[in-house]
């Protein structure tokens, strides 16, 4: 057992865990919010750049020495990044995620430049990595404890906007 | 009095819909216009004049500016108090009520002011009046504060209008509509995308630019550093960024400063323009116009053609008159006064000219100007990346002649909005208010609704006048954001308040836990009202309480123990794996900073807890000192990562052992007190701290964040019973274990608290350090003591502690303990106060409580039961 097993909520039954948003999303249609929280999500320090980013793995640069890796196998992750020479830390639990779609959602929650994502800032005030997929779909990574709030302010954004989805 | 319909017979050009009638209510009368009409432009269709009462003065006030800019039209619509109801559109079943008035628009009783209390309300009288006797203050208050202000929140109301904010970004954003604005936008859409135009009025509205969004009517409020750009677009914040900001704001018409200048039918040229041709309204039956330039002179031709008679075309180019008098009945123009020929008249359309409306760039940093030629103030050296074109830069201006020297009788008011007449500006620089700035905040002129639009270039014209100086030596007043006042509403736009919460936050819910807030997070006080029964169901049984709050770190690398050596002041590097030690951060001032465990969880790799609010505190610190010193250390934040569960009683470990492959992996002897050790717990990898907050034999389990839920359940149905802070609180006071933050303040050190245990001076070095040697060296002040009270009376977190007579010490915490059967509690004393035994009384309630000093833990003060 590594020294940090206990990070990883991959060394438990999926059925034991649960997401930091199930309650904000009781009766909220999954193409409005998709719960992205029990994704794998590993953090890494070191020279990021130097990581090879897998199949399906998706590497956010933080900074110089910091990223986070998104990915179906945190565990192997980790064990490959610690075999490069940087470390890694399972972030699956750290960070609550979810997608939404429209710009017009995004420009009511965060300052950021939707033209120039991924990066890290504010959305509905709080701390957030937020990245952009094809067309107008977006996801966004915030601290799990705050992901509760931070929904209900995304549902509440959405049902102020002209076009209610 | 029957009132005459002014709305004039179908004109070309006319905004409004004749084919579509409203009706609103305006001042309990109900009101028909069309669609397209304002508010405003309706009830003047109707033949209504008063719209509004003064400030100060409660005189009848009505249309003057139609822009927007002026205070005579702010009404209370839809329990929305100073809605400009000029520019406010007509909606069906509106209701606009008037504000600042007693009784009603037309019978204020409050006018009695400007009959009888003009000599009891000069200039700053606030200052001055109502003073003595000193014990009435709170009766002239009550009055002041019902006297002043304009339209009334009201608060049972609650937030009648949804606001939002959405961050925008542009290439180019055009600030006004005008031809210079328009022309600017276009040819920045030949450059390319992302050019926005918005402008404040109606006028723009359907209108379609190539390559450009046009925003209206939309307000930009400011121009901030990074240019930014609030805009008001209806209820709807947009705060956008520009590489590019154009400044298109045109020029203000400025008004005729002369006795009588705000009765009822004087208005500005562009008003009664905007009434005749967009609203098809007639100001009046005859009218005299005063202008010194061709702009203002124009609206000649636009009330011919509405069928006004025009008595008398007053050009000021030509030269001005000596005397320049608006005499009236009951607050409406009846005759002008002119070097002493009378001319009876319905409306004066008068204007001295116009000034760039500059305010905006003044913001984004531009100077700003006197330009002796226009006799107006222009920007100049403009910031970059913001531009200025048409009217605002000066160009197509003619000399404005704005000084108020006008003789005649009456009132003259330099500033309408806040009822400033040229007299109280007189009187202010008599009294030695002599600096512009100065005179701004003794008189109020320029801080009233219209923010200078129209009062300060006259003001400074009669500040230069009275005190022989030129206006480019005066300068102007600090043009302050917003550009236009702005619903509070929209500042703060929507409310997400954000709660830390735990994984496990909605099982205490469902558990009937009352939660509160401990800082950012929400936590459980207790579940129901006994707190003593879970205290007393971990002293017997086994009780569980949610810990995930605590701030935890790794830090990893090979300098990982070097670098907590030296952070610290107690030592961690010669620690085993597997071991804990408990940990007290102190500034670099040798004051306590921050506690918690330290668990080496191999030799490069350590697990740092912190206080609950102190987890981002801590990391910064530890970031800091690691940038500081480069030690190959990286320290991680896994706060939210992990939830925590501390299990506690002294059927903590059976309990435990049931959730665990192996019993013997928690017995006694292979889990000894102070270890740490990973243990998979119902089926979830877990680092089991044997640890013990709360006096009993416990184990903290630190395990993933989302089986926060499922750990509980399991451990809840293994017979634990949850308790909630104050339970803990209790508890802890029970050992005497000091809450950093509560117990200890900024000042607190390590030997004051009691802690001269823990720092390892014979460290070559650790963060306060010297300071800690210090403190051993000198004289203590105070010291922190338990006590147990001599009576069943609880004191308040910070009563006072007294001494013969004197307040010499306060109490940090006190509860009731069952267990010891008294109340407990800790407190800061002076030294020769801190003996075992030693007696002083506590404030509660207004009398005084005797209690004595204790050391040590009240509650198994070997820890047997901790180390069991």
């Amino acid at each position: 057992m590594s020294a940090l097993a206990f990070l990883s909520p991959s060394g438990c039954e999926p059925e034991l865990l649960a997401s930091p948003l199930v309650r904000a999303l009781e009766g909220v249609d999954p193409a409005l919010v998709t719960d992205l929280s029990l994704d794998g999500k590993v953090e890494l320090r070191g020279d990021v750049d130097s990581i090879a980013v897998g199949e399906g793995e998706e590497l956010v640069r933080l900074s110089a020495g910091r990223g986070l890796l998104l990915t179906d196998d945190p565990a192997g992750a980790i064990d490959r990044v610690r075999a490069g020479g940087l470390r890694g830390y399972d972030a699956t639990g750290l960070l609550a995620g979810f997608a939404v779609h429209g710009e017009q959602l995004m420009r009511r929650l965060t300052d950021l430049d939707l033209d120039a994502l991924p990066a890290a800032g504010p959305f509905a005030h709080v701390a957030a990595i937020v990245l952009r997929d094809d067309g107008d779909r977006f996801r966004v990574y915030v601290p799990q404890e705050l992901g509760h709030d931070v929904v209900h302010a995304v549902l509440d954004t959405y049902a102020g906007l002209p076009a209610w989805p | 009095m029957k009132r005459k319909e002014m709305r004039l017979a179908p004109r070309e050009g006319e905004r409004i819909d004749r084919s579509r009638e409203v009706s609103f209510f305006f001042d309990g009368w109900r009101v028909t216009g069309f669609e397209g009409d304002t508010l405003g432009s309706a009830v003047a269709a109707s033949g209504r004049q008063v719209f509004s009462r003064s400030f100060k003065y409660h005189r009848p006030r009505g249309l003057y500016c139609c822009s927007g800019h002026c205070p005579n039209c702010l009404m209370t619509v839809d329990g929305v108090p100073n809605v400009r109801v000029c520019v406010e559109p007509i909606r069906e079943g509106a209701v606009a009520a008037a504000q600042n008035v007693v009784g009603g628009l037309n019978t204020d009783l409050m006018s009695a002011v400007d009959k009888f209390g003009g000599p009891f309300t000069p200039v700053g009288f606030y200052y001055r009046t109502m003073i003595r006797p000193r014990r009435m203050w709170p009766l002239y208050e009550k009055f002041l504060r019902n006297a002043a202000g304009l339209g009334r929140v009201d608060e049972r109301r609650g937030s009648s209008r949804r606001y939002d904010t959405e961050h925008r970004r542009a290439r180019v954003l055009v600030v006004g509509g005008g031809p210079a604005g328009r022309e600017a936008a276009l040819a920045a859409a030949t450059e390319g995308p992302d050019v926005v135009l918005v402008d404040e009025s109606l006028a723009l509205a359907g209108t379609q630019l190539d390559g450009v969004e046009v925003l209206t009517p939309a307000r930009a409020l400011g121009i901030w550093e990074g240019n930014l750009v609030p805009v008001e677009f209806g209820t709807t914040m947009l705060r956008f960024r520009a590489e590019r900001i154009v400044v298109a704001t045109g020029a203000l018409e400025q008004p005729l400063v002369h006795p009588g200048n705000d009765l009822l039918g004087v208005m500005l040229p562009g008003a009664a323009r905007k009434l005749v041709r967009d609203y098809s309204v007639k100001p009046g039956e005859t009218a005299i116009v005063i202008g010194s330039d061709a702009e203002a002179l124009s609206v000649v031709g636009d009330l011919e053609e509405a069928g006004v008679e025009i008595v008398r075309v007053l050009d000021l180019r030509d030269g001005r008159p000596r005397d320049l008098e608006a005499q009236g009945w009951k607050g409406r123009l009846r005759r002008v006064l002119i070097d002493g020929h009378r001319i009876d008249c319905a409306v004066l359309v008068a204007s001295s000219g116009r000034q760039p409306a500059y305010s905006l760039l003044a913001q984004a940093g531009a100077r700003i100007e006197y330009d002796g030629a226009l006799g107006a103030f222009v920007p100049t050296e403009l910031p970059a990346g913001v531009e200025a074109v048409g009217a605002v830069t000066g160009r197509g201006l003619e000399r404005t002649d704005s000084t108020p020297a006008y003789g005649g009788h009456g009132k003259c008011f330099v500033c309408i909005c806040e009822d400033v007449t040229t007299k109280d500006v007189k009187r202010a620089i008599a009294e030695g208010f002599d600096s512009i700035e100065l005179a701004k905040r003794y008189t109020t002129v320029t801080m009233g609704p219209c923010q200078g639009k129209l009062c300060q270039l006259p003001s400074i014209k009669l500040y230069a006048q009275q005190v022989n100086a030129y206006e480019a030596e005066l300068g102007t007043t600090t043009a302050r954001p917003p550009w236009a006042p702005v619903e509070m509403g929209l500042l703060a736009g929507r409310n997400h308040e954000m709660a830390r919460r735990t994984s496990l936050h909605f099982r205490h819910e469902e558990a009937g836990a009352r939660m509160m807030w401990a800082g950012p997070w929400k936590r459980p006080y207790a579940y129901g009202d006994h707190p003593e029964r879970e205290v007393q169901a971990v002293h017997e049984s086994l009780g569980v309480i949610d810990v995930s709050t605590l701030g935890k770190l790794l830090v990893e690398g090979p300098d990982a123990a070097g670098f907590l050596e030296r952070l610290y002041p107690n030592r961690f590097a010669d620690m085993a794996p597997g071991r804990i030690r408990y940990g007290v951060l102190t500034s670099d001032g040798g004051r306590i900073m921050d506690d918690g465990t330290v668990a080496r969880l191999a030799d490069d790799l350590y697990y740092v807890t912190t206080t609950s609010t102190g987890a981002d505190a801590v990391t910064a610190w530890f970031e800091w000192w690691n940038a500081v010193w480069g030690y190959d250390v990286d320290i991680v934040n896994v706060t939210g990562a992990l939830a925590a569960l501390n299990l506690a009683g002294p059927l903590a470990r059976e309990a435990l052992a049931r959730l665990v492959e192996d019993p013997d992996d928690v017995s006694a002897e292979e889990f000894r007190y102070l270890d740490a050790r990973q243990i998979d717990v119902a089926g979830v990898p877990c680092l089991a701290l044997r640890i013990g907050f709360v006096g009993e034999l416990g184990y903290e389990l630190h395990f993933p964040s989302p089986a926060g839920e499922h750990i509980w359940d399991a451990l809840v149905a293994g017979g634990a019973r949850p308790f909630g802070l104050e339970p803990q609180r209790i508890l802890r006071l029970e050992k005497g274990h000091i809450i950093v933050g509560q117990d200890t303040d900024s000042e607190s050190n390590l030997l004051s608290s009691g802690m001269s245990w823990l720092p390892k001076l014979d460290k070559d070095d650790f963060v306060g350090k010297w300071a800690v040697e210090h403190f051993g060296e000198r004289e203590e002040r105070e010291k922190l003591v338990g006590f147990r009270m001599e009576e069943n009376v609880v004191p308040a977190e910070g009563a006072q502690i007294v001494i013969e007579g004197y307040p010499v010490g306060r109490i940090t915490s006190a509860r009731r303990s069952e267990l010891v059967g008294e109340v407990i509690g800790l407190a800061w004393v002076p030294p020769e106060r801190a003996d075992p035994g030693t007696r002083f009384e506590v404030r509660v309630e207004r009398r005084m409580v005797g209690a004595r000093v204790m050391h040590g833990a009240f509650f198994d003060p070997a820890g047997e039961r901790m180390r069991a």
